[in-house]
């Protein structure tokens, strides 16, 4: 914490890269907020099938914000709203082609999909580049006649999903085939960012002007950016025909809506330049957890007016609270949010496993949802009680072998500014560390606690 | 080509020995006119002279400049350079006559007098629009808007029966107003650079309170001012959030908009069996108000559109020749140098979302009128339709350009439209369809941005 504060003033954040960008400190913080709630409220979800359902219903939503993430880079405002119905739309002519025995294979249909996406966007990139009206115009008209033309494809939701999809959207199992389209997206996007392509990318979003001038063939880079995203988008259609298992062409508006909230959330500027991979996947899980927690609590008649009322409030104030974004730069200085996700990842691992691991209480607090709050004073309690469980012992074990990892860690952060890899092997044990306790733990726990009785 | 304006240019050495060549022959031609007229050889020099320097000028100077308009295109034939020019409005001439053979190929019945007409109409319009609307800066996607407001309106009352009829344009009207009025506050938003998604929500949250309220017991004209009240200031509290997050207006107004018709559902449904519905009876002069049968003063037509009309006016004049009016386009434009003019950011931020808001709550109540019953998805078709009314009126989502006056235009076209479409017995999916494909092309008539070559 050496770096003076002026320092990191000066520097607007996105000089920094993504690694000690501020912008994903608002959307981690809520994420772990919402986990640590979301886990006390219904331990299910950290279970192998929790996740696994978890892992598929946040999958479309995902990879919708990776879509509109792509454009969004590319600058001019190019927020796709049509972003939704294009998945609908997919997801529409799937169904019926399908029905229609035109195409049934995997590689087929994986491959229709994308295409379908690809071809969309690049006809919106040329009438962009050539035609020369503002995006989100071409965007708004794309919509509008998507939605229409997916109500004629398809007049009301129906239809069945190629059969070897059909066993995808069980959700029993966190590594499902959705899961692994997931990943290989994301390290797709990934080894993208590494290219000069995305380099290009960013700076036409930034100022697309000095783009030109330095040499960038800036028709060629956006007709990318478009290509991409309508890839993503083909994926995301996938990923939802295999959650729904059938055509639903009404979804549209709903997912555009869901997507750019999701991108902006997760710290993205819709004016271009900046968006990063990290926190487009933050904001569309946090997403997904505001409506998770929201329907582990019971509001009988009201509840969907409920679900309104605090998504769109936790929205504001998860917005407003960016606005203190460059008075933490300043008190902090040279803040380094990978760090600040080690931390509260251990913080909420640690609630995760306190509550999930001792004895007897996951069976009650599974069914338990009505009970509220209160009964985190109940596992308190049970968790003192059963502390000679081997399992917490080996908690305290992983805390007292990270706990000095990361005071390192900030020691040399604060010496040198790259203290990358050490917290990704962290990062990377944690995370093996949970998912490992995720499968195997939880049916240990319920084991014990019923045989102790 | 501007620069061969100020220096002659140089054309190539054939040219220039083909010039060199005419001014001699030229000469030659006066010089014998001259020595067989018999005149003195003094003038006959002179004259001389003068016709060399003359024709060698013209030639330099006119001749030249045009075969330099065509640079490079020296062994290009004239048909090929009337082609480069043309190629655009040719083809387009031959899409769409291929369109309207498909079309007459395909349905039967499609090809009759009416529809050539039409055709020949639209063709009309689009002539028209290329060539005159070139000369119009300013206005030109009002031109336009009101040419293509003429262009529908004619081919529908030729194509469907009633379609000019009193009935159905008091209709429109109707309709029209409704969205007129939702979009006033659209419009301000953006005209300052910033997008306000919460309108159809504050219409629903509108729409059911009212008719709560009323059925509380309240008296009809205060419940109708507390909502007018209560959209200003959800408006306000819209602007004053989204203030220093203008990039994300759109998602802080789309929150709030959640929040509004998320808290007035719960409200609504405490205490009561039906959850989210409302049951109660409009008051007689709301349902005058905007419903088909209304009468303003005795007038057969409803108040509503009445006080649409009277709100344009104000709106359009208001915004042309009132301090706030210029100050709003001030800011839209460049927000610094209105910084230096002392314009206070804040204060037309918030009174933009401010008045969007008030005006959504109208519209609101009035579509509670119109349909006699509290419905909270009544504003829904409102998210992006007053979009598009602002944007194919004219107004720069950017801000700073554009006005009430362009979206009226907007408004109207976008009704006379779907008048149109239900009129030729569409259904709502394929309107829509058509309103998508049908928005870029009337946009990209007049809002397209210069290339970026131009703006280094």
């Amino acid at each position: 914490m050496t770096a003076p504060a002026a320092e990191t003033v000066a520097a607007p954040a996105h000089f920094a890269g993504a690694r000690t960008s501020p912008h994903l400190l608002m959307p981690m913080t809520l994420l772990f907020v919402l986990l640590v709630i979301a886990v006390l409220r219904s331990p299910v979800l950290v279970t192998n099938s929790g996740l696994g359902s978890a892992v598929i219903v946040a999958a479309p939503l995902i990879l919708a914000t990776y879509a509109l993430m792509a454009t969004v880079v590319a600058g001019r405002g190019t927020v796709d709203l049509a972003i939704g119905p294009l998945i609908s739309f997919i997801n529409v002519t799937l169904i019926q082609l399908v029905a229609a025995d035109v195409i049934g294979s995997p590689f087929v249909v994986f491959l229709y999909a994308v295409a379908v996406g690809m071809a969309y966007q690049l006809v919106m990139a040329l009438i962009v580049i050539f035609v020369r009206v503002q995006p989100i115009i071409v965007s708004l008209s794309g919509f509008l006649a998507l939605s229409g033309i997916n109500l004629v494809i398809l007049p009301r939701p129906g239809g069945v999903a190629p059969d070897w999809m059909a066993s995808w959207g069980a959700g029993t199992s966190v590594f499902s085939p959705v899961m692994a389209i997931l990943v290989l997206a994301s390290l797709a996007w990934l080894l993208m960012t590494r290219t000069a392509f995305f380099t290009h990318l960013r700076l036409m979003g930034s100022d697309e002007r000095a783009a030109y001038t330095s040499g960038i063939p800036i028709t060629i880079v956006r007709i990318g950016a478009h290509l991409i995203s309508g890839a993503f988008a083909g994926l995301s259609a996938i990923c939802f025909t295999a959650l729904i298992g059938s055509g639903d062409p009404g979804q549209g508006t709903t997912y555009t809506l869901l997507a750019v909230t999701a991108l902006v959330l997760g710290g993205a500027s819709l004016g271009g330049g900046r968006a990063s991979l990290a926190g487009s996947l933050i904001g569309a899980v946090d997403l997904y957890l505001i409506t998770y927690v929201l329907s582990t609590f019971s509001f009988g008649g009201i509840q969907s007016f409920v679900t309104d009322l605090c998504y769109g409030a936790i929205l504001v104030a998860s917005l407003l609270l960016t606005l203190t974004l460059p008075v933490i730069q300043r008190t902090i200085g040279n803040f380094s949010a990978l760090l600040y996700f080690v931390v509260l990842a251990i913080v909420a691992l640690g609630v995760i496993l306190f509550s999930t691991y001792t004895g007897d209480v996951p069976s009650a607090a599974a069914t338990g949802t009505a009970a509220g709050f209160l009964e985190i004073q109940a596992l308190r309690g049970a968790a003192a009680e059963s502390g000679r469980d081997s399992r917490l012992w080996a908690f305290v074990g992983v805390l007292l072998l990270t706990v000095p990892l990361i005071a390192r860690t900030l020691i040399v952060g604060a010496r040198r500014r790259g203290l990358g890899p050490i917290v990704y092997i962290v990062v990377t044990g944690l995370a093996l560390l949970a998912v490992y306790l995720a499968t195997h733990g939880y049916a240990g726990g319920v084991g014990h606690g019923s045989a102790r009785p | 080509m501007t620069a061969s304006l100020t220096t002659p240019p140089a054309g190539s050495l054939l040219s220039r020995v083909i010039g060199l060549l005419i001014a001699i022959a030229l000469t030659a031609v006066s010089a014998g006119v001259g020595v067989y007229q018999s005149l003195p050889t003094q003038e006959v020099i002179l004259y001389s002279i003068a016709t060399f320097a003359l024709s060698a000028w013209i030639w330099r100077f006119y001749v030249l400049q045009f075969s330099a308009g065509a640079a490079g295109e020296q062994g290009a034939s004239e048909l090929r350079r009337a082609w480069r020019r043309y190629r655009g409005l040719l083809l387009g001439f031959l899409a769409l006559v291929g369109v309207f053979v498909a079309l007459s190929l395909t349905i039967d019945g499609f090809f009759n007098v009416w529809t050539v007409i039409s055709a020949l109409i639209l063709l009309l319009i689009i002539i028209l629009t290329m060539s005159v609307g070139r000369f119009m800066a300013e206005n030109r996607s009002a031109f336009i808007g009101l040419m293509v407001l003429a262009g529908l309106f004619s081919v529908g009352s030729m194509n469907i029966e009633g379609f000019a009829s009193a009935t159905n344009i008091k209709s429109m009207l109707l309709f029209a107003s409704f969205l007129g009025l939702a979009s006033i506050g659209q419009t301000l938003v953006a005209l300052l650079g910033g997008l306000d998604l919460s309108i159809p929500y504050v219409i629903g949250a509108a729409n059911v309170g009212l008719l709560y309220l009323i059925s509380l017991g309240v008296p009809a004209w205060l419940a109708f001012c507390l909502i007018l009240l209560a959209g200003g200031l959800i408006g306000v509290v819209n602007g004053v959030l989204s203030l220093r997050l203008q990039g994300q207006a759109l998602i802080v107004t789309l929150g709030a908009g959640f929040v509004v018709s998320g808290a007035t559902q719960i409200v609504t449904s405490i205490g009561s069996a039906y959850s989210g519905n409302v049951f109660g009876t409009v008051p007689d002069w709301l349902t005058n108000l905007s419903s088909m049968a209304g009468s303003t003063f005795g007038l057969p037509f409803p108040p509503v559109i009445a006080i649409w009309g009277l709100a344009s006016l104000i709106l359009v004049i208001g915004l042309r020749s009132t301090v706030y009016g210029r100050f709003l386009y001030a800011l839209g434009v460049n927000r610094t140098s209105a910084e230096r003019l002392f314009i206070s950011e804040r204060a037309y931020w918030i009174s933009a979302f401010g008045l969007s808001g008030l005006f959504s709550a109208f519209t609101g109540c009035l579509l509670l009128g119109w349909s006699g019953g509290g419905f909270i998805g009544v504003g829904s078709q409102y998210l992006f339709m007053t979009l598009a009314a602002v944007v194919v009126g004219g107004t720069s989502l950017l801000g700073g350009t554009g006005g009430y006056g362009f979206t009226v235009i907007g408004v109207l076209v976008l009704q006379v439209l779907t008048s149109f479409l239900v009129g030729i017995g569409l259904k709502f999916e394929w309107q829509q369809f058509i309103f998508g494909l049908l928005i870029l092309p009337m946009v990209a008539l007049y809002a397209r941005s210069p290339h970026i070559r131009t703006q280094i």
